[in-house]
């Protein structure tokens, strides 16, 4: 029979019991306090990390504007279109295939492939679909009930000018991130902060049933104002691609505008470039026919294109350094001029050639330019002139000046892939006396700087000596488009005193008014530069022919230097080509347009006023402004006589020549008409100051003259005589003579003056 | 209670298997709230599983666990109306199908990767299970036959021995330490209240700590158990393979912090949390109840022992005593290990949380017990102290 259980069982059972509730449920609780209140936070934040999936809205890419805010890239919303294979019905594929391809100009197979793969859930059909096409896929979508289409938002970036400024640009990957020029180089300013959209996610992806969602916006980005003009940059890329055209240039050509105070980029570009809207197809037509010639997807083929198309991005200005040939005098001039080793009253002997260690360097005139004072050899570019003034300064002089003037180090522009220079150290010159590095070196031969590198130079050189540091971007906008950073003007060092600059500028004036520059002159501006014709010696060597680089570099007005232009022609095909007759006109052209734009008035002298002929346009039954906005156009004035609404007369007569500047009268009544004017006196003024009071009255000035050009002429007749009443408009012969007791006490002489000081020493 | 009270003419009657003395009303409170609570929550840590792995049926497993639920409260009512003593005579022949079933699941296809199941087509069941039933009865059987030669070591060890290690052998090559753990803490306890000497005691379970020691930390001997150890002590070490289940175990459970989520709001089920429905439900509970609602459960179960072993502190006889002592103590140690392994205080191990986790025959089988112990109860209300 069963007892009952003994006292010592019952007292171990309550041991055990006391144990369990103690060791077991005890501990356990305290564990519980532990993760969940005491280290709670810690687990809770790491489950809310895995359970929230955060999706990213793009921000809004910033606007490249030029300097007056002329849009140059911008970003657009567009749409992305998607397929969602696990939810396309099986009846719909063909449907979908063919209105899909049709619209958006995919391949039709593609689509079908992409609808097979049922497992998956997004599959990008085609990004930036524009506006228009997206509407008439949504428009399917409803219509004909299609599941596993849609579009979702996408951003496409504009470049409203096309191949304009590309290579300082740059362009967006698909992605919207900058991939080249501007758009990299500024990628963070521009692309701004996305935002997120976090919500709550189970493990698989899918949205939890309760709703948790929080959005944090984004942050768009920057718009950037460049320091480039959206005009200037078209008159260079303008001129810029006709000499690509007229010379067959192999290599690109670079021109760059810069403002020779501030170091501010007004216009850089490089000819051939590409779209920027669609960077990967090629612009240079001999690439595309070298390219035509492959069998398309070979890998000679995808070679070939990849490194075109690498090459057409490039920016040629700031990443391929050059032999910038004779344009380099500048510096070895101003160097010397600076350190006094020369003075202008130095004098030089050109034999055709100079014998430099064991070598003979020729000079480009082959008999030689003989004997030369220091500007001659400037204007003459004589080579074996540069020789002795290089020997003249020595090693030391010339490598100080040489960095300096900042070739030896980057220039520190705002733009991506600015490249290294290369050239001869200290102490290489100093290896050999004579040294044939310095004498080759000092006219521009033997190494190698970048475009950008050598217009800041020669900026430094006429500017007042002071070495630029120069950028693109002067303006960095904020979203709402207040401005948070203006770029100063950021001055490196002085490279050589006022005075001397002063002096290269009167210097580089002669070039062009009297050597070899001769092909950038203007008519009304005075407009100093340097030509420059370097040989590709690296690539001699290798090569049967040898290959040229031409540039020219120019600057305007001598007296207040305002503008820098710099061209350059890589491998143009041309026999006996030089800087100075290819070059040169394309810098003289492009100043044509940009110096009356920047608004820098043209001052003729007689001889020029005279040479500035314009023909009258047929004016009658304009209305008056109608005619007169055709006449300012031409740079002609316009006195309007009398109060009619129609021109009934003019004077000077349609297909009339006059002086540019001249008066046209427009006559709108009968009364007017028949008017008389009182011709002015212009005896004793010089002819500028007879033409300007002239005009002012609405006569047209004649010269009669045998000597004009010379110094001191003033008027000593005029018919009809002064007082006398004349049509207006008709013509007033002057004739002028040389004042015997003149000293230049006019106004209109002061130029004239300073070129006879530059010439007398 | 009131039947405490009676008269003393009864006491002789003591021996007689009378059953008008009412059950342990308190224990069966306990056992149907802790029931209602564990089938609340199941639903709820279920039902997002059940969801996207059960053809979007929400109820796949609360609707099967109630049915396991109704069978399993009508048999605790109908098996406490039964005498327990009967099962001394099926003592002998339990250990014996027990047997069977286990050396049969060996032979079985494995079932994520380990012979633990045996399919019944509509269910399936763990021998195990059953195993733990068979050692508290023979257990209890042969304590109450023997409890004079406990002291002796032939009558007071070796009979246990055997019967523990045969059936731990079996378990451990299922492999199914977790069990084998449970069933030796079941052996210790019933043991040590059945009055084992405590001298063979102490060395028997020394040895016993120490060959766990060697296995545990000699490599090899159980495939995994150094790597099991270091995954315990820093789960973060690989948090994407062994240290998933008891991370996201842990993110649940601190998430709910002091007051919790709120019933039915816990994120950590949307799939983060492996089988939020089998032995990681307690979990979801903590996230959804808090430290307060954990801890109250947790009380609950503190309880539901507490009376259990009250029940077999008041039995009149030694079997009943060490049955219910057997039962109640698998039913604690199984809460106190799983809670353990759910909040990292022990390694991880197959451990599931009684009246909580999916599981229909374990949840009849334990509701049966109770019946077992419901009544014991009966019994000794009878009896007057």
């Amino acid at each position: 029979m069963a007892q009952a259980p003994a006292a010592k069982m019952k007292f171990r059972i309550k041991v055990l019991m006391t144990l369990m509730m103690v060791i077991g449920f005890g501990v356990l609780i305290g564990r519980l306090f532990y993760l969940q209140v005491v280290t709670g936070d810690f687990y809770r934040q790491r489950a809310v990390d895995q359970q929230m999936v955060s999706t990213t809205v793009d921000a809004k890419r910033g606007t490249i504007y030029d300097r007056n805010m002329q849009p140059l890239a911008q970003s657009a919303t567009v749409s992305k279109a998607i397929l969602s294979p696990a939810q396309v019905k099986e009846e719909q594929v063909d449907l979908i295939a063919d209105s899909l391809s049709e619209i958006l100009d995919v391949d039709r197979q593609t689509i079908v492939d992409k609808c097979a793969n049922k497992d998956r859930y997004y599959e990008v059909v085609k990004t930036k679909v524009e506006q228009p096409q997206a509407d008439e896929i949504t428009r399917l979508i409803e219509e004909e009930g299609i599941s596993g289409v849609y579009m979702e938002e996408d951003v496409k970036r504009y470049y409203p000018y096309g191949n304009f400024a590309s290579t300082v640009l740059g362009f967006t990957n698909s992605d919207n991130v900058g991939a080249y020029g501007i758009e990299a180089y500024y990628n963070k300013t521009l692309s701004g902060t996305p935002g997120v959209v976090v919500t709550a996610k189970n493990s698989v992806g899918l949205d939890m049933p309760f709703s948790y969602q929080q959005m944090y916006e984004p942050q768009d980005g920057g718009s950037l104002v460049l320091t480039i003009d959206e005009v200037i940059q078209h008159f260079v890329e303008k001129h810029l691609e006709t000499g690509v055209v007229e010379h067959d240039v192999r290599n690109r050509a670079v021109g760059i505008v810069m403002d020779v105070q501030t170091g501010e980029v007004l216009a850089m570009a490089t000819k051939p470039d590409f779209d920027p809207n669609d960077p990967y197809t090629l612009l240079d037509e001999n690439k595309i026919a070298q390219l035509e010639e492959m069998t398309e997807g070979s890998e000679e083929y995808n070679q070939f294109l990849q490194e075109a198309q690498f090459e057409q991005w490039r920016n040629k200005a700031i990443s391929d350094p050059y032999e910038p040939g004779s344009v380099f005098k500048i510096v070895t001039a101003s160097g010397a001029l600076e350190s006094k080793t020369v003075s202008l009253n130095s004098t030089f002997y050109c034999s055709g050639s100079i014998q430099v260690a064991n070598r003979k360097i020729s000079c480009w005139k082959a008999g030689g330019h003989g004997a030369q004072n220091f500007a001659d050899i400037i204007k003459n570019s004589c080579n074996p002139g540069f020789i002795t003034v290089g020997q003249m300064e020595g090693p030391d002089i010339f490598y100080e000046y040489f960095d300096n003037f900042g070739l030896t180090e980057l220039t520190g522009i705002d733009l991506p892939g600015e490249a290294e220079s290369i050239y001869h150290s200290l102490s290489e010159f100093k290896a050999h006396d004579p040294s044939v590095e310095l004498a080759s070196s000092s006219f521009g031969q033997t190494f190698k700087v970048t475009p950008i590198q050598m217009i800041t130079a020669a900026s430094a050189a006429v500017n007042g000596g002071r070495l630029m540091q120069p950028y693109v971007v002067g303006q960095v906008l904020d979203a709402d488009g207040n401005v948070v950073k203006t770029t100063e003007p950021t001055v490196k060092r002085q490279v050589i005193s006022q005075e001397t600059s002063k002096q290269m500028a009167l210097l580089l004036e002669k070039v062009v008014t009297e050597g070899s520059g001769s092909r950038a002159a203007i008519p009304g501006y005075r407009i100093g530069g340097k030509t420059g014709t370097s040989e590709k010696i690296d690539q001699q060597e290798n090569g049967t022919t040898t290959e040229y680089v031409l540039s020219f570099m120019g600057f305007a007005p001598v007296d207040d230097p305002q503008v820098a232009v710099l061209v350059l022609l890589d491998e143009p095909q041309l026999n006996n080509g030089y800087g100075s007759t290819i070059a040169a006109p394309i810098v003289g052209a492009i100043l044509n347009d940009i110096l009356p734009y920047l608004g820098i008035e043209p001052e003729y002298t007689a001889e020029q006023a005279a040479d500035q002929e314009v023909q009258v346009p047929y004016l009658v039954n304009y209305t008056p402004h109608d005619a007169q906005s055709v006449l300012t156009g031409l740079g002609l004035k316009t006195r309007i006589m009398g109060e009619g609404g129609l021109v009934l007369k003019q004077i000077p007569g349609a297909a009339e020549k006059i002086p540019s500047g001249g008066t046209v009268i427009l006559y709108t009544d009968e009364a007017s008409a028949a008017a008389l004017t009182e011709v002015p006196a212009v005896t004793g003024l010089n002819p500028e100051q007879a033409n300007r009071m002239l005009l002012n009255s609405g006569f047209t000035l004649q010269i009669v003259s045998e000597d004009v050009e010379a110094q001191g002429t003033v008027a000593v007749s005029q018919e009809p005589a002064a007082g006398d009443l004349a049509e207006p408009g008709s013509v007033v012969t002057v004739t002028f003579a040389q004042r015997p007791e003149d000293t230049g006490q006019t106004a209109g002489e002061s130029e004239t003056s300073q070129t006879e000081q530059q010439t007398g020493q | 209670m009131r039947e405490l009270t009676t008269a003393p003419h009864k006491k002789k009657r003591v021996v007689s298997p009378i059953r008008t003395a009412p059950m342990d009303y308190t224990f069966l409170v306990l056992v149907l709230v802790i029931l209602t609570i564990g089938l609340i929550m199941l639903f709820s840590a279920s039902y997002a599983y059940a969801y996207y792995y059960m053809n979007q049926n929400s109820f796949h497993f609360i609707s099967r666990q109630l049915m396991f639920a109704v069978l399993g409260v009508a048999a605790m009512i109908v098996i406490s109306f039964i005498d327990y003593r009967i099962l001394r005579k099926f003592a002998w022949p339990l250990y014996g199908l027990a047997l069977v079933l286990l050396v049969i699941v060996l032979f079985l296809p494995e079932i994520n990767y380990v012979h633990r199941w045996i399919n019944l087509g509509f269910t399936t069941f763990q021998p195990s299970e059953l195993a733990k039933l068979a050692l508290v009865v023979l257990y209890a059987h042969l304590i109450t036959q023997n409890y004079d030669k406990m002291k002796t070591f032939r009558y007071g060890i070796v009979p246990f021995a055997v019967i523990l290690g045969s059936f731990a052998l079996l378990l451990v090559l299922e492999p199914h330490l977790s069990a084998t753990v449970l069933l030796c803490c079941i052996a210790a306890v019933m043991l040590i209240a059945g009055g084992i000497n405590m001298k063979w005691f102490t060395l028997a379970g020394a040895s016993a700590v120490g060959l766990l020691a060697v296995v545990a930390l000699i490599p090899g001997v159980i495939p995994y158990a150094a790597s099991r150890l270091s995954y315990w002590l820093d789960p973060f070490s690989d948090p994407l393979g062994k240290g998933f289940q008891t991370i996201q175990s842990l993110y649940a459970i601190g998430s709910g912090g002091v007051m919790g989520a709120g019933i039915g709001q816990s994120r950590q089920k949307y799939l983060y949390l492996p089988e939020p429905h089998n032995d990681f439900i307690f979990a979801v509970v903590c996230e959804e109840l808090g430290f307060v609602g954990a801890t109250c459960i947790i009380i609950l179960f503190a309880l539901l022992v507490w009376r259990g072993f009250h029940i077999a502190m008041k039995c009149k006889d030694r079997f009943g005593c060490m049955l219910a002592l057997g039962l109640i103590t698998q039913v604690g140690v199984q809460v106190i290990l799983n809670i353990a392994v759910v909040t990292n205080t022990i390694p991880n191990t197959g451990i599931s949380l009684p009246f909580f986790s999916y599981g229909g025959t374990a949840l009849v089988m334990l509701l049966a017990q109770m019946g077992v112990i419901l009544s014991v109860s009966r019994q000794s209300s009878v009896e007057k102290e």
